[in-house]
């Protein structure tokens, strides 16, 4: 090989300490995660303590004494309690029925819990309505009226039934958690302690438990944090039952007069606990580094249940239908239906899906926003990520780990407290966004980013810095090597956390509640309006439109994020 | 085709479970058209000091020149993908989304080469590095080798001054090892790219090098000749890290201008050169390799009694643990004809002029 002097990107007589490219991208990513997290934060906080004549603890003393405010405090705490403690039973028994025993039917398990944490838990609340209100409940009727049995009657409006609703969507935390650890401790340690006499119960008491109760302490604790966020099902089910809680509350204070002060004390005060919660949650996981010591190597042993099997599988058949056929086969009934009733099966029509379609004038925009806002949401969320993710990995830049932390925030913010946030700033600003299409927008991005920057974080953890510093040296600039490198090989990861941001932001409805206006209507806020307005029928028809446009975004965002990448990411070249 | 000077550099970092090693006041002269080898234990800075020629780590003082041109001085520093190098990766980081082709072209593209140019390149440099027919596979297709051999078409495609290689062997087995050794070493006669290689592995360094700097604790040891280095270590820490050595203290006897005697473990008497300003009666460590200790089963007037305490048969040597009377024990090389027991008696005899002296040794404790 001749030399010849091609190789001179070599350009000394440039300045070199001067802004590239990379350092405009990382401010604009810094400068966003401000706008997006820490101002509005900052502005509720100081929403709070701005009373009539300066600053004070006005709203907050308030909050403390009102007996509103307590009740509803009361409420979210019982809520979360009992939905906490539900969601550790049924998760961590599937979750150890999957993984430890020879229980037929595990891909049951696995689409039951998957379903219920895709399925929006505002549609399971309508649909546990119409079967389950005191009066008009369909199998109300059916027991108290046909069969004559009234014990076997239930009022969904109530405590218990909030908790039935809201659980049904909050196992799967516990499940997923739970099955993972169950699944990746050693069966070495197992088979040490049998082999030193224990008995299996024994073992599973004085071995198994201990390393995987992180796990389910951790899992218990995001279904506390999750259940007492969710604004739709309280809404639904709490208030006809007259009971309240923080985000129906807060929701209240909204009514004219709107309480902008109250509003944001109350939610420092929710925050506060989330946080709390989130942080022991985040405490209990750390301590779960040691459940996978023991590498890939062993499986765990599966126990043989015998003939309990069969019980354990009729548990979670009962799941199944609970969670998945029994709300989803309602809604479809009462969309097909005239008039919900017990003999609705006369009077089948389509009428209902007519009027949603095409004489109902809100549907159209509210499937084009949602699903507008939520490619673009997902798609800001895992770029914002990306960067955010790379300048903590890959950079020495000081105060690197607070913008991670920033970033991690929102974990802690339930949606309802975000729009509170976000009206509290936006309002105080020169732009007129209350009401665009832009603040949901912001909503959903700054509630969502903790999910777009820890899938950002998880993938480019697995490429090793040599891939990009080679492109580097070969003269490619920041902005070649992100497009060339970078971002094709954390693509697959980046995917995955873009699912992770569009599948709640489509059926979001606690931060868009407040934040709509008749322009900007998203979907989930429209099926809570027209519940609210009385139509039965309809909003049947409307939720399944719903749920076939969600389940038709998955799908089709599946389809096209598949590609090369993925089978290639075993290469050796991205190892080590 | 480039030398570079590194004057003074110097790096530390933070303590942290990951931060790389630290670099103290380090001075190179890295001639043209030479392959020169950066050496040391793991955590001896020694790739600190290869990141900051390649402009990864930028140095807390210190410069760095490149054919008289200065690419690193503190608050100047030019930024990797200007400084034209060209860098090969312990894990290869071959771009697994990327064909060998593909992988290859990656600098000619960035170069905006002529296409035609960029096709004689490309066939030119597969070809050098034997991987013609392979363009459209991708890099999990390809064996450690294979991989080890894009990484090396992907730099010299686009014929750099400079190529650093950050222990490029390390992951592949024995046999390809020392395959890619001499290919290695046939590639840098053609192409006259200096390369500066990084290892920890002594026979590496030893059969590759024009120079070796021997890097230790963050700080330049020794920069010579394979030949110097190994021979003539600078210190003990070069000597112990240079192969197998036994360090064996002694007390100088007499000192005659810049050759002296010593009496290394009590009785056995060297003749040897000695450092300047050595002086009779001082405490000094002499090391001696194990291939210049002769065991034999008749003494002569230079040789010394021992006893044989272990022994190992490895094949193309045999090698001995021999006991002096003093306590003191060597370790031995011999031809594998050479049979002892354990528990004969040997005469031993040493080479002196292979052996080194050094002073002030750190403790009196013998270093078999």
């Amino acid at each position: 090989m001749t030399v010849q002097a091609i190789s001179a990107p070599m350009r000394v007589s440039r300045p070199r300490n001067r802004l590239r490219l990379e350092h405009f991208v990382m401010g604009g990513a810094v400068l966003a995660l401000i706008v997006l997290v820490v101002l509005p934060l900052g502005f509720l906080l100081w929403g709070s303590l701005r009373g009539e004549g300066g600053l004070s603890f006005q709203h907050f003393e308030e909050v403390a004494t009102g007996r509103l405010y307590v009740t509803a405090l009361k409420n979210s705490l019982i809520l979360g309690a009992w939905t906490g403690l539900f969601s550790m039973i049924i998760g961590l028994a599937l979750a150890w029925a999957v993984s430890r025993t020879n229980v037929p039917g595990k891909a049951l398990i696995q689409i039951t819990a998957s379903l219920s944490y895709l399925s929006p838990p505002f549609l399971t609340a309508i649909a546990f309505v119409y079967l389950y209100s005191p009066n008009a409940g369909l199998l109300n009727v059916l027991f108290r009226d046909v069969l004559g049995l009234p014990w076997l009657t239930f009022n969904v409006f109530s405590m218990t039934g909030l908790v039935l609703v809201t659980v049904l969507h909050t196992f799967p935390f516990v499940y997923l958690l739970a099955s993972s650890a169950l699944l990746s401790v050693d069966a070495s340690y197992e088979e040490a302690a049998q082999i030193l006499g224990a008995s299996k119960l024994r073992t599973a008491f004085s071995v198994t438990a201990p390393l995987v109760a992180p796990a389910i302490l951790s899992g218990t604790l995001l279904s506390f944090v999750n259940a007492i966020a969710l604004f739709g099902s309280q809404a639904i089910i709490g208030l006809p039952g007259r009971i309240v809680t923080l985000p129906t509350r807060i929701y209240a204070l909204f009514d004219y007069p709107p309480e902008y002060g109250l509003a944001s004390a109350l939610s420092l005060l929710f925050v506060i606990i989330t946080v709390a919660a989130l942080y022991l949650q985040r405490a209990f996981l750390a301590r779960r580094s040691y459940v996978t010591l023991g590498g890939k190597g062993a499986r765990p042993q599966l126990m043989d249940l015998g003939p309990a099997r069969w019980l354990v599988l009729g548990f979670v058949i009962l799941t199944f239908i609970v969670a998945i056929i029994l709300p989803y086969s309602t809604l479809i009934a009462v969309s097909f239906s005239k008039s919900w009733g017990l003999d609705f099966w006369k009077g089948l029509t389509l009428a209902n899906y007519k009027f949603i379609l095409f004489e109902y004038n809100v549907t159209q925009r509210a499937i084009l926003n949602s699903l507008g806002l939520a490619t673009v949401a997902a798609t800001i969320a895992v770029l914002l990520g990306a960067v955010i993710g790379w300048i903590d990995l890959r950079t020495r830049i000081p105060g690197r780990k607070l913008l991670d932390y920033f970033a991690l925030i929102p974990l802690g913010l339930p949606g309802i407290v975000v729009a509170v946030a976000l009206i509290q700033f936006w309002l105080s600003m020169p732009l007129a966004l209350y009401g665009t299409l832009t603040i949901l927008l912001l909503a959903y991005v700054g509630r969502y980013i903790p999910l777009g920057v820890r899938a950002a974080n998880a993938s480019i953890r697995q490429i090793d810095p040599s891939l990009e510093e080679s492109a580097q040296i070969l003269g490619a600039s920041w902005m070649t090597t992100m497009r060339e490198i970078t971002l094709p090989l954390i693509r697959p990861g980046l995917f995955a956390g873009w699912l992770l941001v569009f599948v709640p932001v489509i059926q979001e409805l606690s931060a868009s509640i407040l934040l709509f206006s008749s322009s900007s209507i998203t979907l989930a806020v429209a099926v809570y309006n027209l519940y609210e307005t009385g139509y039965i029928e309809p909003v049947a028809a409307l939720a399944i439109v719903n749920m076939v446009i969600i389940g038709a975004a998955i799908f089709v965002a599946n389809k096209l994020g598949g590609g090369r990448i993925a089978s290639r990411s075993g290469a050796q070249g991205l190892a080590s | 085709m480039a030398s570079i000077t590194l004057k003074g550099l110097t790096k530390s970092f933070n303590a942290g479970d990951d931060a790389p090693a630290a670099v103290t006041d380090l001075d190179l002269d890295i001639k043209d058209n030479q392959f020169i080898t950066l050496l040391g234990p793991s955590g001896c800075g020694k790739t600190t000091t290869l990141r900051m020629i390649a402009g990864y780590i930028v140095p807390d003082k210190g410069t760095i020149h490149v054919d008289g041109r200065q690419i690193s001085a503190p608050g100047n520093v030019v930024p990797p993908d200007q400084r034209g190098m060209g860098m090969v990766f312990q894990n290869y980081a071959v771009w697994p989304h990327k064909t060998v082709y593909e992988n290859v072209v990656f600098g000619l593209k960035l170069r905006k080469l002529p296409s035609a140019q960029m096709k004689k390149k490309m066939e030119e440099t597969l070809a050098l590095v034997n991987l013609t027919g392979l363009e459209a596979r991708y890099p999990n297709e390809l064996s450690g080798g294979q991989q080890q051999r894009v990484a090396l078409a992907r730099s010299l495609v686009v014929e750099p001054g400079i190529l650093l290689l950050d222990e490029p062997l390390s992951n592949l087995d024995a046999k390809l090892r020392e395959q890619m050794r001499v290919e290695l070493k046939r590639l840098q006669r053609r192409t006259g790219i200096t390369f500066v290689y990084v290892t920890h592995d002594q026979a590496e360094a030893l059969a590759l090098s024009d120079q070796i700097a021997v890097i230790h604790g963050g700080r330049l040891q020794q920069y010579g000749t394979p030949q110097e280095v190994y021979a003539r270590p600078a210190n003990r820490v070069v000597a112990d890290f240079m192969g197998l050595v036994n360090l064996v203290p002694a007390k100088v006897v007499s000192v005659n201008g810049r050759t002296g005697t010593v009496a290394a473990a009590g009785d056995l008497k060297i003749d040897l050169a000695v450092p300047d300003g050595t002086k009779s009666g001082d405490n000094v460590e002499v090391s001696i390799r194990p291939e210049n200790i002769r065991l034999s089963t008749t003494a002569n007037g230079s040789s010394t009694r021992a006893k044989i305490s272990e022994r190992t048969f490895l094949g193309n040597i045999s090698e001995y643990y021999a006991t002096l009377d003093s306590g003191q024990t060597l370790r031995v090389q011999t031809h594998p004809g050479q049979v002892f027991a354990v528990g004969d008696t040997v005469a031993v005899e040493i080479d002196s002029t292979q052996c080194s002296v050094f002073r002030n040794p750190a403790s009196a404790a013998a270093h078999s």
